[in-house]
């Protein structure tokens, strides 16, 4: 690139896409170039799959061995929480690594780019190394297991909508977290897993909502994932599978899933704003929690 | 012999005393397990199986709690201790890293086994599972042999990791669920079929959990083998383990100073 270039002022679009870019780039070589490639590969889709497989021989021992649509509920829910894991615990635990393990926060976040276009693609990152887990599991589902995840069923355009707005709505659940571990310093490292393992129970990950007492039933409707959940199976087991709300039209759950977004993406931006702020004012943005 | 005592009471004080000063690392040690065990339940429920798979999740999450500590605070605890700079002093001091593995052992099993009661009584209390033992003493003698062998792999992994770095923290995360899949945490391991069910006998938690679920669901358990040959390997394994620990434990020691990875922090 010309010097004359570089001086030349970016627009703050490019200037952020630039930041999500190489966020997304060191984030991947953050999370990959520990081992070779098979290794990682082996590494990332062993944890997803061994968490179905659980939840598949819990379902054969009650079964004896029958099928039901249970197993594609449970299938296709294991499928898509890594991304879950991956995209907002990671986005935590990215913060918090680089605050205390590598130490580089304040370089990074001194330097001039836009923080949250860099933790954006930090999470992209993370979330990019689900997507192995949940091919392989849904492959898995549909040759092993017999699921019906048949093309011809299922409702391409809609799985695709209900994902984009489930990668969105991670990430806006991740600024949350972020915010979180932003103003806590004692054990900021266990509270994204204490976050994840709290969702897993209330939104319907592994088992349809209706099974909870009505308080946490309330509760999973206010948060975007159970809906996200919901949209998907909707979208990849076709009509007659299991449901966590069997009174929504698919319409509906795609229009509430991206209305309970919505307010989801302005919260965590407004809280990740006043956490910021207030992490500046404190002088505890970097400060270290014996990680 | 005094120094050896002095050195694992020393190193397992902090995980008796100093971990239960710190509340937060009480709430998290038990309430992580106990969300992931009332998840399994709930699958549970969903699925209209009988009480007892109940209390198989409820005994599967306390033995998470037991798995967790072994991986992350035994197997994987060189590299934290690579990362605070403990390491190189563990190396210098004069009672020599078995008795800090003794140490850490103790203190993290008498840390855990708080909180897996804890697990057990809240599980039970919430989901109203009640279990009968039918012969306390077996079962006592099952648990204790199951922690030794246990906490030797344990020092077996410790000596392994010893030489990695980041590896460590990835390697202690990939053996989470598929060793709670392996090992029927949340299912009987005898669903797994006869030689499946044996490879995954090679992590001492798949027959002692088998072997405490035929005592406590006396009658209704379908065991895997019977109680007294699951006795018997667990009480080969807790041997093998022993000893393997402590050959690999000086041969990873030596190379570890060899190739300068002792203060290897990254």
């Amino acid at each position: 690139m010309e010097a004359a270039d570089r001086l030349r002022p970016e627009s703050a679009f490019a200037s952020w896409w630039r930041t999500v870019r190489v966020a997304y780039w060191l984030g991947w070589q953050v999370e990959s170039n520990w081992t070779d490639p098979l290794l990682f590969f082996i590494y990332s889709i062993a944890r997803p799959l061994g968490g179905a497989l659980i939840l598949v021989f819990m379902y054969f021992v009650v079964s004896r061995g029958g099928r039901g649509d249970m197993l594609g509920f449970f299938l296709v829910g294991s499928a898509f929480w890594p991304f879950v894991i991956a995209g907002m615990m990671g986005m935590a635990w990215g913060i918090i690594s680089d605050r205390e393990h590598w130490k580089t926060l304040k370089y990074v976040y001194t330097s001039p780019i836009s923080y949250r276009a860099y933790l954006v693609g930090r999470s992209l990152a993370q979330a990019t190394s689900a997507t192995a887990a949940t091919a392989i599991t849904l492959l898995f589902g549909r040759w092993v297991l017999q699921i019906p995840l048949h093309l011809s069923s299922m409702d391409i355009p809609y799985a695709l909508v209900a994902f984009a707005l489930g990668i969105t709505s991670i990430m806006a659940l991740g600024f949350v977290v972020v915010s979180a571990a932003m103003s806590i310093s004692g054990e900021a490292w266990r509270m994204p897993e204490g976050v994840g393992a709290a969702l897993y129970l209330i939104c319907g990950a592994i088992f349809p909502v209706t099974v909870l007492p009505a308080v946490l039933q309330d509760l999973a409707q206010a948060i975007p994932l159970t809906w996200w959940l919901e949209a998907m199976r909707r979208g990849l087991l076709g009509a007659g599978g299991l449901r966590s709300f069997p009174w929504s039209s698919d319409l509906q759950v795609l229009a509430i899933f991206a209305a309970v977004t919505a307010v989801w993406v302005a919260g965590g931006v407004l809280v990740f704003s006043y956490a910021e702020q207030r992490a500046r004012a404190l002088g505890i943005l970097d400060r270290e929690s014996g990680y | 012999m005094l120094r050896l005592l002095r050195a694992i009471l020393g190193r397992s004080y902090p995980r008796i005393i100093g971990a239960n000063r710190d509340k937060s690392w009480l709430f998290y040690d038990t309430v992580l397990p106990l969300l992931g065990t009332i998840a399994f339940v709930y699958v549970y429920k969903a699925l209209g199986a009988p009480e007892r798979f109940v209390g198989y999740v409820i005994m599967g999450g306390a033995t998470v709690a037991f798995w967790m500590n072994v991986m992350w605070s035994m197997a994987a605890q060189f590299y934290w201790d690579k990362q605070g700079g403990n390491l190189e002093l563990y190396m210098v001091v004069p009672c020599g890293i078995p008795a800090i593995l003794l140490g850490m052992s103790f203190g993290g099993f008498v840390g855990t086994v708080i909180r897996a009661i804890a697990i057990v009584a809240i599980g039970s209390l919430l989901f109203d599972v009640h279990y009968t033992v039918s012969q306390w003493p077996v079962f006592l003698l099952v648990f204790g042999v199951a922690i030794v062998g246990l906490y030797g792999l344990g020092v077996t992994f410790a000596s392994l990791f010893l030489l990695w770095g980041r590896e460590a923290w990835h390697m202690a995360n990939l053996f989470m669920e598929p060793v709670f899949f392996l090992s029927g945490f949340y299912f009987p391991v005898r669903a797994l079929g006869f030689w499946a069910g044996m490879g995954a006998s090679l992590i001492p938690l798949t027959l002692a959990l088998d072997a405490m679920r035929q005592l406590l669901f006396p009658g209704t358990h379908p065991p895997f083998l019977p109680l007294g040959t699951e006795l018997g390997i667990l009480a080969a394994l807790a041997i093998s383990f022993i000893v393997l620990a402590r050959f690999l434990l000086r041969k990873m020691e030596y190379l570890a100073r060899r190739e300068g990875r002792l203060s290897l922090r990254f």
